[in-house]
């Protein structure tokens, strides 16, 4: 920046030895010479106005993608805010609207409903509860427009819906309480599945060739079993057709479910109570925070990647803004020295800073607010699917104030940054001219054996390195953002997942409820049947029961504890072994926080009606079952078993999918699924939108990456224009000095690649455990090592193509940004 | 000069920047191991002229051959090469690069035309900066050095390849009279070694030193003096004789 006021004979830093660094566009200094009148007439205020538009216009490049970065950054900081808010309060406005029950114990076998009438009556705690019967129809005997439902791992179950407390709601959230008779409302889940659409038709059949054909009337999101990784699903229908259909097929079950005063307090002690009680408890028992976690896990994974990315890029976002600030500081250094030579405040001086920051912050914050505003619908489409919207004021307040903090933080920057201001002497800044010469280094060109261009982009990446920090840094986070997510998102769909979900490396896997008396003779038939079979190896039966024990806190819980022998089929544990015999114990990661115990402690459990105290020898992870479970080898006979599950190993060269198909008919109504469809679907859609979440972030990462490199390579030139003029002069050819620049500039790449890779892998699989252990455990749980996922990591995706991806766009960017190397001619310098 | 021995032919040379004129349709032939002095006010367009007829800089019109190739016809890549290895150009403020020592400043174009084994280009180098008096200075940066030392690394730098032509623009601009001489002494040897130089000064003294005197008024040779060789003798005549024509020129 010129001024008016500069003394001409002082103003010109005519070194002869060297060029000057910073050429001025042509024109930019004469514009600067008004009439020095009007300048009067504006006040120092249009002085100031003048200098800031000034500055924009000439450093045109680095003010668009500062604005453009601040934006992006607030545009995705806004919108993922957006999502969790409206992710929460969707989640929340369901429960409400379908009034959910705090507590709800699913029961299989007889049911005894004046005998639970009476236990709740005693119950102070109790505000209501009340009882729903539930059918359920084994996949062989059901089909949705002619697909039969064998390969689902969903227990789909027919029910009438309520008429008050714990309603379905239809896609409107109105309450579905009647059903027309010949008609069923499918769970959304189902909606759009195979093409099922309204109209269609769902044919329940039976054994003697019944068969029932039902119309489906529309969709229903259900409060407590909407998300796929819950496993149950209610299909609602009219009376009259649920009697016709118990009459010949289905499996009948009781959901009961409980109302409490206060469930935040009273929902642990009445869980207890109720199973101590021995009221009917043949299946799993879950309480609206469960409910709570497994609805919003998906997207609340999105959300969090959206979260992450925003964070990196507003740290990019501020070290352009701080690469701007200095650029412009040191065109202005010597401004800023005859300003206050001639008396004004280094106040005004900063004001003048501010004012041009602020209002780039401003511009940005506020069209990054309306992007933001309009991404959020497309990343809340799922949201609102399954659970509508709820309107409140908060949808909008909380993306403004996330806006609001982002400006905030962008401003609070530059006051720091402007305090290097109060050191700018007048007397240095005239005398000095630029801010700082480069440092000598002791790289020579006349040591080295690498092609010439090659070796002087290397000496000035060395020699210069805190102006290409910026890039690396970006390079880094475009690398980070690119590979967390993939790495998160292959991780989720690896077959070696389902080790954190709580069992090894088996072929199938098959699940069965415990229903009635017949329950154990079933399971033993199976177990008998895969054990003749010579296409099958090994298999390891298990039995789930619940057990009685104690808390850190010293309080009595339950643990669902899962019996047999650990040995075969082995998962991995993360720390410690199987446990082997009746007194040792692993226990899920959660489940160990939640004891207070370490591997290696022992935990007082109660078996046939003794305390026993068992040896932890391993833990391991496990993310099905609210996370909480346990292995042992205890005896089963007298306890209350929840449920069966057989791990099988097929012999070599087994026909798995055969196998399955021809089990699942057999065993109905236990559920045989070979381990990847088991995997897929209990994860359900989460794995996909990580799938989604990683394309949308590695494309951002490119764009991000390509942007940075346009601006800093114009940049680099311009600031070069010098020295390229030199080289040309002296008989280097242009595709030598373009050479030169792509060294430069694949050298950071390679640098800032090799970064962001070791962060991706350390930091980025860190960030993904939290994301698990504040999904699963809350706030105590984070950081607390309740998580120890390791990325399973796809080397040709992460280390080859996303990488080479980076590479090609830097490349072309860079070769295209150089272009202006061919135009720079010895002859500028003569205007410096 | 005869047209058989021209190394550098211009006709009609122009350059306009932004609409403004600053060489005017120029003609002039340079003749091997001539040694041309270019004169005249600032502005004229001195520095301009050694810029485009060395083709460092594109003109906007006219043409220029060198040792009967004409410069229009060359690749940009061609162009280079040709500067790289036959011409050296010593420049009016230096213009070293000071990312890079004194030395590797000098081998830098030695490097990039590659003619030789890198030692072999580090001693010849080396054998330059002895030549010039400043081989001590080999390491040091640029921002290590005095104006004339630095003007000296930079005739290292044009010689180093052993250019047929070498293009100076007040190189002795910024010395004082002692150094100045030393520096005429060394050009002055390098012509009488075969080198066609064109040089140009502000300097009358300078001036005397060479054969021939151009004289350039608003882009136009206006004066076209040849003087004969100086042999090292009658320098305070031969500088009285220039002065008076300078300044018949000058009117
Ligand atoms: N890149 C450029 N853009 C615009 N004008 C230029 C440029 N280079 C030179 N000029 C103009 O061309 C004219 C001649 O410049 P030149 O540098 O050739 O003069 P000179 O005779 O070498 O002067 P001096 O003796 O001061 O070095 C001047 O008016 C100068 O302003
Ligand atoms: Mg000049």
């Amino acid at each position: 920046m010129r001024l008016n006021a500069r003394p001409r004979g002082v103003a010109r830093p005519d070194d002869p030895a060297v060029d000057t660094p910073v050429p001025n566009r042509p024109g930019t200094g004469r514009e600067a010479r008004g009439d020095p009148r009007s300048r009067r007439r504006g006040g120092r205020f249009g002085l100031y106005g003048r200098m800031v538009a000034r500055d924009v216009a000439r450093n045109r490049g680095i003010t668009t993608a500062l604005v453009a970065l601040m934006m992006l950054s607030v545009m995705l900081g806004t919108a993922s805010a957006g999502t969790l808010v409206r992710l929460i309060g969707a989640s929340s406005n369901l429960m409400t609207l379908a009034d959910a029950p705090h507590v709800a114990q699913l029961h299989a076998g007889e049911f005894d409903q004046p005998e639970v009438d009476r236990w709740a009556a005693g119950r102070l705690e109790v505000a209501h509860h009340q009882a729903m019967l539930m059918l359920g129809i084994d996949g062989g005997n059901l089909r949705f427009g002619g697909e039969p439902q064998t390969d689902s791992i969903q227990q789909n179950s027919l029910v009438v819906p309520n008429g008050a407390h714990d309603l379905l709601l239809d896609l409107e959230n109105r309450p579905i309480t009647r059903i027309e008779p010949g008609t069923i409302v499918l769970p959304v889940i189902y909606e759009g599945q195979d093409g099922l659409a309204v109209g269609d038709t769902v044919t329940i059949t039976g054994a003697a060739g019944f068969t029932k054909d039902l119309t489906i009337a529309g969709f229903a999101r259900d409060s407590i079993m909407n998300p796929a990784i819950a496993s149950s699903k209610r299909l609602a229908v009219a009376p009259v057709d649920l009697e016709e259909v118990r009459a010949r097929t289905g499996e009948v079950e009781h959901l009961v479910e409980f109302w409490l005063q206060d469930p935040a307090t009273q929902s642990a002690g009445f869980k207890k109570a109720y199973q101590d009680a021995g009221m009917p408890q043949a299946g799993p028992m879950v309480d609206s925070a469960t409910f709570q976690t497994l609805t919003v896990i998906g997207d609340g994974m999105v959300a969090s990647v959206v979260i992450l990315v925003s964070m990196l890029l507003l740290v990019v976002g501020l070290l352009c803004l701080r690469f701007s600030f200095l650029t412009a500081a040191e065109q202005d250094y010597r401004e800023i020295g005859v300003l206050k030579a001639i008396g004004v405040a280094p106040r005004d001086v900063r004001r003048i800073y501010l004012t041009k920051y602020a209002l780039l912050a401003g511009v940005a914050s506020l069209l990054g607010l309306v992007g933001g505003l309009s991404l959020t619908p497309v990343l809340t489409r799922n949201i609102t699917r399954y659970m509508g919207t709820a309107s409140t004021p908060w949808n909008w307040i909380v993306p403004i104030l996330a806006a609001a903090l982002i400006f905030v933080v962008l401003v609070l920057f530059v006051l720091v940054l402007l305090r290097r201001f109060r050191k700018i002497s007048a007397v240095v800044a005239l005398s000095a001219g630029a801010t700082h010469q480069p440092k000598a280094t002791r790289v020579r060109l006349h040591r080295s054996r690498m092609p010439v261009q090659v070796r002087l982009g290397t000496m000035d990446v060395i020699a210069r390195w805190p102006t290409y920090l910026l890039l690396l840094v970006v390079f880094a986070v475009s690398t980070f953002i690119m590979i967390v997510p993939v790495n998160s998102a292959t991780t989720a769909n690896a077959p070696g997942f389902i080790n954190y979900m709580g069992i090894g490396t088996v072929d199938l896997r098959i699940d069965l409820r415990s229903t009635d008396e017949g329950s154990p003779d079933a399971f033993g038939a199976v177990v008998e049947q895969l054990e003749a079979d010579p296409s099958v190896a090994v298999i390891a039966p298990m039995v789930t029961t619940r057990n009685d024990t104690i808390d850190r806190d010293g309080n009595a819980a339950s643990l669902y504890i899962e019996n047999g022998d650990h040995g075969r089929l082995p998962l991995t544990y993360a720390e410690g072994r199987a446990p082997t015999g009746g007194s040792e114990i692993a226990l899920s990661l959660l489940a160990l926080h939640q004891s207070g115990l370490g591997v290696g402690d022992t935990l007082p459990v109660e078996v046939e009606g003794q305390v026993r105290d068992l040896s932890v020898v391993g833990s391991y992870q496990d993310i099905t079952h609210g996370g909480k479970t346990a292995k042992s080898s205890l005896p089963t006979g007298s306890e209350e078993v929840m449920w069966y599950v057989i791990g099988v190993e097929l012999a070599p060269g087994a026909d798995a999918s055969a196998i399955t198909r021809e089990y699942g008919e057999q065993f109905a109504p236990a559920k045989v699924a070979d381990i990847e469809q088991w995997r897929s679907q209990t994860l359900g859609s989460t794995a996909q939108q990580l799938t989604v979440a990683a394309g949308v972030s590695a494309v951002v990462a490119i764009v991000l990456a390509a942007l940075m490199t346009a601006l800093f390579a114009r940049m680099l030139l311009a600031r070069d224009a010098g020295q390229i003029a030199i080289q040309r002069a002296i008989g280097a050819d242009d595709a030598g000095l373009r050479q030169q620049y792509l060294t430069r500039i694949l050298l950071v790449l390679v640098l800032g690649v090799i970064v962001g890779t070791v962060a991706a892998n350390t930091l980025g699989e860190l960030m993904f455990n939290l994301m698990f252990e504040g999904m699963y455990g809350g706030f105590e749980t984070l950081a607390q090592g309740t998580s120890r996922i390791d990325f399973s990591v796809n080397p040709l995706l992460a280390y080859a193509l996303l990488p080479a991806a980076l590479l090609g766009v830097v490349t072309v960017v860079t070769a295209a940004s150089s272009r202006s190397i061919s135009t720079t001619e010895i002859s500028s310098l003569t205007t410096e | 000069m005869t047209t058989a021995t021209a190394v550098l032919d211009a006709h009609g040379l122009t350059k306009t920047f932004d609409g403004h004129t600053v060489l005017q349709g120029l003609d002039l032939e340079v003749g091997g191991g001539e040694f041309i002095s270019v004169m005249g006010p600032s502005g004229s367009g001195k520095s301009t002229l050694l810029y485009n007829i060395s083709g460092m800089d594109t003109m906007t019109a006219g043409s220029v051959a060198f040792a009967g190739q004409d410069l229009a016809s060359l690749s940009q890549k061609q162009l280079a090469r040709l500067r790289l290895t036959t011409m050296g150009f010593i420049f009016q403020h230096v213009y070293l690069l000071k990312n890079l020592c004194l030395l590797d400043n000098v081998v830098l174009p030695a490097y990039l035309a590659g003619l030789a084994p890198r030692e072999q280009l580090n001693e010849r180098a080396m054998a330059l900066m002895r030549r010039t008096g400043v081989a001590e200075l080999a390491d040091r940066d640029v921002s290590e050095a005095s104006g004339g030392q630095l003007q000296r690394i930079g005739i290292c730098r044009a010689l180093i390849n052993q250019p047929t032509i070498l293009f100076c623009d007040e190189p002795t601009g910024a010395l004082d009279s002692a150094a100045a001489a030393e520096i005429m002494d060394i050009l002055g040897e390098l012509n009488t070694e075969g080198t066609t130089i064109m040089l140009v000064t502000h300097d009358a003294k300078v001036a005397a030193r060479t054969s021939r005197v151009l004289y350039l008024i608003d882009g136009r040779i206006v004066g076209d003096r040849h003087q004969g060789r100086y042999d090292g003798t009658r320098h305070d005549q031969r500088h009285l004789e220039l002065t008076e024509w300078l300044l018949e020129q000058g009117l």
